[in-house]
């Protein structure tokens, strides 16, 4: 079952071993923290596949992005019921 | 003129017209024939392509097509020619050359040197199996229900009695005769050949030979058997018997006047996998079927086999050794006869240019999400019906019916024609009567007599609808266009995707898609009648049939074994509300895992599957853990029989092409001396042993001394299979984090395990 172009999930390895470079440049914390957003992307590889675009890293770094924003909203809501949950702290 | 009712049990040219088997209702076996005419035609390929009226040099033009027609004139066969008008499936009504040969056995021979002295014609029906020439004409098939008016031994009129899409057709009493050698011949030489029929079985040793041949001489006198069964029938057996009895034939055919056909051993690659296809055996007046080289004979067996002869039209003994691809496009063709479309002889169907960003687009495959990572409770798992198959029937999707470039402005769904087309029309009756069979299994109760059957022709069924789109795209296909296949991958992803907006409109959570399954989850829908609403919903909005599964107490999806922090689709493991457990893409699901491994996953399994919900698994964790080291335990101190660590894999290439040698060349090399060497495609057996090569081939001659088995490697594996299943409960991933980020990033943890205790059986193991 012979494809013509690599699949969102090749797109993404290849992706991911350009940036090889950079990484090994990195600090150790660095690395692991760079790993974890490349991990957060993987997740949305059906979404990216989908999406089809022609240039994919655009896609990957929405995916990043979209994990990121998904941790503050976590973070936000842990902080704000901290706050409301002991007002005369504040 | 005499009128005989029965069975057709096979069509096949002899050497006036065709040889035709019946079975009477009285139980004779007669051989009759009649004389059948075939057509096949020639067209010059500017007329084909339209070129002609562009006035392009002559390549394959209508001055070619004069030409033939003075050769073929000239030849010896009686044949007779006409011009006429047939409809090509892409191109419409073309002017051809009609070539009829007057004996079906003239055709291969004569075509072989037409098609060699004139390359450049394009030509149609020139390589048809006769029997589905013969069911076109007639509307009979294999294993058919028939009233025949014959004249002496001629006939003159065949009706066939019943329909392939009958659910209950009945069978012919056939005679079936069991002959298999005493060991496997790829393994070690066989000393003596095992018969049985009926209640009767014995053994008898190939030496003296002209004993085993007066034998086996009168078995077949005696018995007049419908079929041989065989093992290794196709690459031992057979051979071997037809090699003994040179000097005095064995009486194998039935058919006297008919030669005994063999076809070579061959090894191919298809669908990412190295197939193996041993050598055939092809008898006249009676079939052969080989257990060991009949493709699914493990899956769907002798009722699958006749099945498929009955809606394929293909004879029993082709049908048994030929992949569902060669199935289905044989119903293609069959459609075509009947509808008066022509059949290429070769494809010519090529892709139609694309730019890059619709080649972007069109180039996918199905939608393949990544899970929610854990252990979720209450999960439904809803799967469409027969998804692609149902898709180019509902949306008429078929080679001919795509415009190739023109989209939905609205959905960028491909547009088709309106005229039905050729795959929807073969595969509408399939589907129908797999739906039909599939509710019909629902409703009868486990001890009856039908369901074996049944089972076996929706298995059958299955197939031929999977391998169908397959053939869409595949570059050989007769009927194929790589268009068509993409627009079922298109409208593939739109109602996967239309089926997942209904199930968020509808307040589920999803957790998982895959090509044509869904799997999700809402608080307080635990009961199959809680997502029917859902169902229904999704039958509105995409017009495509979708079933529940079952309801999951709880299901397990598991992450990548490299990195923890990455789903895997299709890797999980759960129990329905039924207590049926259900896996996938874990060790006890490949094929090469040890019996011993296996067995230990699915008792730890089945302990699991105990807990009536989520809640309780953890409690069982401890039992599970105990049952890992009892079979450490038994590994350890060789308590476990050495066939339950038999390795089995297959080899992928020639054992001289391997640079670095997997185990499974290695095993095959120490076996290589022996018998017949492996191919590419078989499976070699071995045990894991300590020292140089560090494997043992188990169909190796003596004793096998089980100190040498390497129960480090077993114990390895047994740890990772056991990890597999516990890794859902576990607190942490398995590689732990920077404190950094061990505290934030914490993928897709379900509440649930959060709230639990942590299990940690690693450290109680070691």
């Amino acid at each position: 079952m012979g494809r013509t172009l690599p699949s969102s999930t090749q797109n993404f390895l290849q992706e991911q071993a350009s940036f090889a470079r950079f990484r090994r440049a990195l600090r150790r914390s660095d690395q692991v923290a760079l790993d974890d957003l490349f991990a957060s992307a993987r997740q949305h590889l059906a979404a990216a596949a989908y999406a089809a675009n022609a240039l994919p890293f655009e896609t990957f770094l929405l995916a990043m992005l979209l994990e990121e924003h998904k941790q503050v909203m976590r973070l936000r809501q842990l902080v704000e019921a901290d706050l409301h949950i002991t007002p005369g702290d504040g | 003129m005499a009128e005989l009712t029965g069975w057709l049990l096979d069509v096949y040219a002899g050497e006036q017209g065709l040889t035709i088997w019946l079975l009477t209702d009285n139980g004779e076996r007669r051989c009759l024939s009649q004389t059948f005419p075939v057509t096949f035609f020639a067209a010059s390929q500017a007329v084909r392509q339209g070129l002609d009226k562009l006035d392009l040099p002559a390549h394959g033009s209508t001055s070619d097509l004069r030409a033939a027609w003075r050769w073929l004139s000239s030849q010896s066969e009686p044949l007779r020619l006409a011009r006429a008008e047939r409809r090509d499936l892409f191109a419409g009504p073309i002017p051809v050359l009609s070539i009829e040969v007057q004996q079906p056995a003239h055709l291969p021979g004569l075509f072989r040197r037409f098609s060699a002295a004139f390359p450049n014609l394009t030509f149609y029906d020139a390589d048809l199996p006769i029997s589905l020439r013969y069911g076109a004409v007639f509307g009979v098939f294999p294993l058919c229900r028939c009233c025949v008016e014959v004249q002496g031994n001629q006939v003159k009129t065949i009706l066939a009695l019943d329909s392939p899409w009958d659910l209950d057709p009945e069978y012919p009493p056939l005679r079936l005769l069991a002959l298999e050698p005493d060991c496997n011949p790829s393994h070690a030489v066989p000393k003596g050949i095992i018969f049985s029929y009926k209640d009767i079985r014995y053994r008898m040793p190939l030496e003296p030979v002209r004993a085993l041949l007066a034998n086996l001489k009168s078995i077949l006198r005696t018995y007049d058997p419908d079929m041989l069964l065989t093992s290794w029938g196709d690459t031992w057996l057979l051979p071997k018997l037809l090699e003994l009895s040179q000097a005095n034939p064995l009486p194998l055919n039935r058919d006297p006047s008919a030669l005994i056909t063999r076809k070579e051993q061959r090894t191919y690659y298809a669908y990412g996998q190295v197939i193996y296809r041993g050598a055939q055996v092809h008898l006249a007046g009676r079939w052969h079927i080989d257990k060991y080289n009949a493709v699914m004979y493990h899956d769907y067996g002798l009722d699958g086999i006749f099945e498929l002869a009955r809606v394929t039209g293909l004879p029993v003994q082709t049908v048994a050794r030929v992949s569902p691809g060669t199935g289905i496009s044989s119903m293609q063709i069959m459609t075509a006869l009947r509808q008066g479309v022509l059949v290429p002889w070769r494809k010519q169907q090529a892709e139609a240019p694309k730019n890059l960003f619709e080649l972007v687009r069109a180039d996918m495959g199905g939608l393949v999400y990544q899970p929610t990572i854990g252990l979720h409770s209450n999960v439904a798992e809803v799967d469409f019906v027969s998804m692609y198959p149902s898709i180019m029937s509902h949306f008429n999707i078929s080679p001919e019916t795509i415009l190739p470039g023109e989209n939905d402005p609205q959905t960028g769904l491909p547009l088709t024609r309106p005229e039905r087309g050729l795959v929807p029309t073969t595969l509408q009756p399939l589907l129908q009567k797999r739906i039909a069979i599939k509710s019909q299994l629902l409703c009868l109760p486990k001890w009856d007599p039908h369901r074996k059957r049944y089972q076996a022709t929706a298995s059958a069924y299955k197939w031929l609808l999977v391998t169908c789109f397959g053939y869409l795209g595949y570059k050989n296909a007769r009927f194929g266009r790589i268009e068509s296949h993409e627009a079922v991958t298109a409208y593939g992803r739109e109602t996967l995707l239309r089926a997942k907006e209904a199930a968020e409109d509808l307040g589920f959570e999803v957790l998982h898609l895959y090509v044509d399954g869904m799997w999700i989850k809402k608080p307080a829908s635990a009961t199959p009648a809680d997502f029917q609403p859902l169902l229904n919903e999704i039958l509105t909005r995409t017009g495509l049939p979708i079933a529940l599964d079952g309801v999951y107490r709880w299901v397990a999806f598991l992450p990548s074994r490299l990195d923890a922090r990455i789903p895997v689709a299709n890797r999980y493991f759960g129990v329905f509300q039924s207590g049926e457990i259900k896996v996938r893409g874990i060790e006890l699901r490949r094929r090469d895992t040890p019996d011993f491994i296996r067995e230990t996953q699915q008792q730890m399994l089945a302990i699991l599957a105990k807990a009536p919900d989520a809640e309780h698994v953890p409690n069982l964790l401890p039992e599970v853990q105990a049952l890992v080291h009892r079979r450490l335990a038994d590994l350890k101190r060789g308590r476990v029989p050495p066939e339950k660590l038999i390795v089995r894999q297959t080899l992928s290439r020639e054992l001289d092409a391997y640079r670095s040698p997997s185990p499974a060349a290695l095993a095959a090399r120490q076996l290589a001396d022996r018998a017949a060497p492996l191919r590419p495609g078989q499976v070699v057996r071995f045990l894991y042993t300590l020292g140089k090569p560090g494997v043992r081939a188990w169909d190796l001659p003596g004793e096998m001394d089980c100190r040498t088995i390497d129960v480090a490697r077993y114990s390895t594996l047994l740890e990772r299979a056991a990890e597999t299943i516990f890794q859902p409960f576990m607190s942490e991933p398995v590689e732990t984090k920077l404190p950094l980020f061990s505290g934030l990033y914490m993928p897709n943890k379900t509440p649930l395990l959060q709230e639990q205790a942590a299990v940690s059986w690693i450290s109680g193991m070691a």
